[in-house]
């Protein structure tokens, strides 16, 4: 029977009013039609009922066509996951379709949806099965992120994926967090670190804390043991995230620059505990307000609790700490009210933090004998901005506390940087040193997987057999560095003291440089005693003298920027006979000092490593960029360069030019340092790849950018003259000499 | 002994406010009634210029500074010969007329010219203190008021550019900061014509601001801005509006350290 046939036959059974209502005219025709198909499809009973019960909603919501489009969709996950799946998401719909509001929000929702089903079929019900608190975190756009992210994560591994998007992987949990604002902690974390230091003159390690349990924990920021955590984000307070994290971490300063030592648990009951945190949180708060009245306007927008209400505990908290802040606030309840009083008339010695133990435990005792319920176990401190106190308190280690950071080795170290880095000699402006505490500092606890590459570019290749480039050839993916040696500076400083020293010699010496005589200036220093005797000549017999009389000294100007290719291919692993290393260990030690010498010459530097793994995955990790300053992590990431895959020099050459051809100096440099000739495992003719890199060199040159390369090993079967031409490239046989070549032999050529 | 009226032009008309840190004035007196060289050292907008300027006018001495620069030759300091009508001219440099005349010869950020330029001081600074015009063939014996003040600022030069040991060695050095907040206000309001509690909160947002300093921004904001920041408030602008204009912008284009200092303003405020 032809749908439309159906519809006129049984209109009073099949279709409701309230669904004439929702497709009206044709449309309703087109519903019957979806309908009948999804009935017909041999998806169960539940499949067509849910669309029958959703749909009509849906199109009221977000329009007929959403509604509609539903059919297919509902089809798709049926045959790609389940029928029970689509079921799942027709139900969802309605709510869904509420919460976005719009046809195009909807129709994007539906769409990732869609785009899961065709990735990751497994993964779509626990995904739906948290659709509202998922959209309710990270809005649409950030569930998009955060979808493809695990998508990403799991890759091919089907149970991996699916413990992600049921949260059950921390990492999971942790960019969710990530995901869940606009601004959030990674992207507020350097400008939160220099208000800090700005506001307190100083800046304890800060980290990101990790998220406490599944989903919905609130978490609050934390100061315990001399580092600050913050949360990855605060929610519920989507568009204010920047001041909810500056109020937060002024509070913590507050408590550092103002709070004694900590408090002694002694017999205080859990109330107690909170009541007398309350109490420091304000009197800390009116201290630092005291020096810096403005920060009232940061913290008191965030306390936003009614006079009144029921007398809950967390109520009459909230109410008593906005009371102690905002004098305006009227007092409606007993409690609060000499909460209030005790603290006025204990001002006179609100610096002692004996005063809030003191007002705390009364109040605590005070609200302990009303009916007042207190549940320690499930009080989460308000508002959002403070702590949860636990750096107030003197409290024994848990036994099962969960690691709060990933690497222990980053974090002691941060500690001893944190305790010298005000001492007097550091300060000196500058210097390496100087860099150590503020780049040491944003080590986050959270790493991207050294695994997974991220696309950053692709570019073009040269077929020398065609005679063609291709473009978009190459598909370069950059990677983070291995986990590196925090103290790599430090032991390298140990281990070439006497090179480090006479490099600097020669630093110093290079920027001095040799100024040139300019003859016959209009203006200069002294006279040019030929151009002079001319001019005195002509001004004798009558004529007009030459004006350009003078001479002066040319200043040498340095402007030469420098990116540095490693070769980081597996053959680097191979050890060194003289020196007892790898070569890749050297490479670390050269480009270190290099970049040590170039950075007290104030030259720009990059340091990229490379390595290729066929044409989809040339590897690059920045050590250094060059907007980067050079700092421990420099090192760190250098000390974590890892030996592995292939040598596609040509397009690694490209990449780097390509960097550089942003930098404004006068002289831009590619230095390649590379073991062996290039090589690739999906290239299997030895020319292809030399004259991609020779094409790449010329190409280069074309563009003003020199390339020069530093040939490590023995020179027979390498074609490194080829490519570089002769005179753009160094042989070095001894290759333990690399670290002192290095840099001499950039100076030779930054002259 | 009279100093020639051709360093006239260099006489200061006003003496200078100065609002005394420490014994500063007293030991500059004494090094100048020995004629010793000093050395002035301390970050930018301290005070250091103004000082000098106070000290010559106090002690009714001219007062010839030359900015030093990276361009500088020993010639700028010196002199040079100049082309004439009818040959050549010789044509005193700055340094050389203080030195035959008797001035206050003021070489400010002298760190900033480069290391051969300012070897020429050397005789000049010792017991000798005579300047060898070279290119003249002079000799010139400094008069008996003649005193060399140099400044120099730690904080901001690389490492390649520092005195050498043998010219420092040379001088006497006061070590010039910014001043402790109560002195500081005190200088901000009477400079800027501001009250003190608003000199104040600025002098705060200064020390704040001073926090940073190494941490992103090369120097924190100095006394030099307070003021500047506190006569705009004088013309009728908002504090941070005044902050915005005279220390902020200015002293930073970094997002990340515009934004600490917002927020120091935003805090003390």
């Amino acid at each position: 029977m032809p749908v439309a046939d159906m519809a006129a036959a049984a209109p009073n059974t099949l279709v409701q009013a309230a669904t004439r209502s929702a497709f009206p005219g044709h449309t309703l025709t087109e519903f019957l039609a979806a309908h009948d198909r999804l009935t017909k499809a041999g998806y169960g009973v539940a499949v067509p009922r849910s669309f029958r019960q959703a749909a009509p909603d849906v199109s009221r919501l977000v329009g007929t066509d959403q509604a509609l489009a539903l059919a297919p969709a509902a089809s798709r996950i049926a045959i790609r996951s389940s029928p029970r799946t689509a079921a799942v998401f027709l139900d969802l719909a309605v709510p869904m379709s509420r919460r976005l509001g719009t046809p195009q929000a909807f129709s994007s929702w539906v769409q990732l949806v869609i785009s899961l089903v065709n990735a990751a079929p497994e993964s779509v019900e626990p995904l739906l099965a948290r659709a509202e608190m998922l959209d309710e975190r990270l809005g649409l756009d950030g569930l998009k992120a955060w979808v493809q992210s695990g998508l990403r994560l799991g890759g091919g591994d089907e149970r991996k994926r699916q413990q992600y998007f049921s949260l059950e992987m921390t990492e999971a949990q942790r960019l969710l967090e990530r995901y869940a604002g606009e601004e959030t902690f990674q992207s507020l974390e350097s400008e939160l670190r220099a208000g800090h230091r700005a506001l307190w003159g100083r800046m304890p390690p800060l980290r990101e804390a990790l998220p406490l349990g599944k989903g919905h924990a609130e978490l609050r920021a934390s100061f315990g043991g001399g580092v600050v955590q913050l949360p990855a984000s605060f929610s519920g307070y989507r568009g204010r995230e920047r001041s909810v994290y500056k109020a937060a971490l002024a509070h913590i300063g507050a408590h550092m620059a103002y709070g004694g030592s900590s408090f002694q648990v002694g017999q205080l009951k859990p109330l107690q505990i909170a009541v007398v945190s309350l109490i420091e949180d304000a009197r800390v708060e009116y201290l630092a307000m005291r020096e810096m009245p403005g920060l009232s306007r940061l913290w008191l927008p965030f306390h936003d609790v009614s006079p009144d209400g029921m007398a809950t505990a967390p109520s009459l908290f909230a109410r008593l700490a906005r009371a102690l802040l905002d004098p305006d606030f009227p007092i409606r309840h007993g409690w609060v009210q000499k909460g209030v009083t005790m603290f006025t008339e204990g001002i006179e010695q609100i610096g002692n933090p004996a005063l809030s133990r003191h007002i705390g435990n009364i109040l605590g005792n005070d609200l302990g004998q009303t009916r007042v319920q207190f549940n320690a176990r499930n009080y989460v401190v308000q508002p959002a901005y403070r702590d949860d106190n636990l750096g107030l308190w003197d409290l024994p280690p848990e036994p099962n506390a969960p690691p709060q950071q990933h690497q222990f080795e980053i974090n002691t170290f941060d500690r001893r940087e944190t305790e010298t880095q005000d001492s007097p000699q550091k300060r000196k402006q500058g210097q390496p040193d100087q860099a150590h505490d503020s780049g040491v500092e944003t080590v986050t606890s959270a790493r991207v997987e050294p695994s997974t590459g991220r696309v950053v570019a692709h570019l073009p290749e040269y077929d020398f057999t065609a005679g063609i480039e291709r473009p978009d050839w190459v598909t370069v993916k950059e990677y983070e560095p291995g986990p590196g040696d925090p103290l790599f500076w430090h032991k390298l400083k140990e281990r070439q003291a006497v090179l480090l020293a006479r490099i600097g010699e020669m630093v110093r010496a290079a920027s001095l440089g040799r100024a040139r005589r300019l003859k016959r200036q209009a203006e200069g220093g002294a006279l040019d005693l030929d151009a002079t005797i001319e001019a005195a000549i002509k001004l004798r017999s009558g004529q007009t003298p030459d004006q350009n009389v003078y001479e002066g000294v040319s200043r040498p100007e340095r402007s030469i920027a420098v990116h540095l290719l490693l070769d980081i291919s597996q053959s680097t692993e191979d050890p060194v006979e003289a020196a007892g290393a790898s070569v890749i260990s050297l490479l670390r030690e050269a480009s270190a000092i290099l970049a040590h010498a170039m950075d007290r010459l104030g030259d720009p530097l990059a340091i990229t490593a490379f390595s290729s793994d066929g044409r989809d995955d040339l590897r690059v990790v920045h050590v250094k960029r060059f907007e980067d300053e050079l700092t421990p992590l420099t090192g760190m990431a250098l000390s974590g360069l890892r030996a592995g895959y292939s040598t596609r020099i040509g397009a690694a050459i490209r990449y780097a030019g390509a960097k550089l051809a942003k930098i404004p100096c006068h002289r831009r440099l590619v230095l390649v340092v590379t073991d062996g000739e290039p090589s690739d495992v999906d290239v299997s003719d030895p020319d292809y790849l030399a004259m991609d890199a020779k094409r790449a060199v010329q190409s280069l040159n074309a563009s003003g950018i020199d390339v020069f390369c530093i040939a490590l090993g023995h020179a027979a079967g390498q074609r490194h003259g080829e490519i570089f031409s002769r005179r753009g490239f160094l042989q070095l046989d001894r290759l333990d000499a690399l670290p002192t070549k290095l840099p001499a032999l950039y100076l030779r050529m930054a002259r | 002994m009279t100093t020639s009226p051709l360093l006239d032009a260099y006489r200061l008309t006003e003496e200078p406010k100065w609002h005394p840190t420490g014994e500063e004035v007293a030991q500059f007196t004494a090094a100048y009634s020995v004629r010793l060289p000093v050395m002035l050292k301390g970050p930018t907008g301290c005070g250091k210029t103004r000082f000098v300027e106070h000290m010559a006018s106090r002690l009714d001495r001219p007062l010839v500074t030359v900015s030093c620069h990276e361009d500088m030759t020993a010639s700028d300091l010196v002199g040079r010969y100049l082309l004439g009508p009818d040959g050549t001219i010789w044509q005193d440099g700055p340094l050389t007329l203080a030195v035959r005349h008797g001035g206050i010869c003021y070489l400010d950020e002298i760190v900033e010219a480069r290391q051969d330029t300012t070897v020429i001081i050397h005789a000049l600074t010792d017991d000798r203190r005579i300047l060898p015009l070279e290119k003249k063939g002079e000799l010139v014996r400094a008069h008996p008021d003649f005193q060399l003040v140099i400044s120099y600022n730690p904080g901001y030069q690389s490492v390649l550019k520092d005195l050498k040991e043998s010219t420092k060695q040379r001088f006497c050095a006061l070590d010039f900061d910014y001043p402790v907040a109560e002195i500081e206000t005190s200088i901000v309001a009477s400079e800027a014509d501001i009250p003190t509690s608003t000199a104040a909160v600025l002098v705060k947002i200064g020390e704040k601001s001073r926090n940073l300093r190494g941490q992103g921004l090369s120097e924190g904001a100095s006394t030099r801005m307070l003021i500047h920041t506190g006569r705009l408030m004088q013309q009728g602008l908002t504090l941070p509006e005044a902050c915005r204009l005279a220390m902020i912008t200015p002293i930073t284009d970094d997002p990340d350290m515009r934004a600490a200092l917002e927020a120091a303003v935003d805090a003390c405020s």
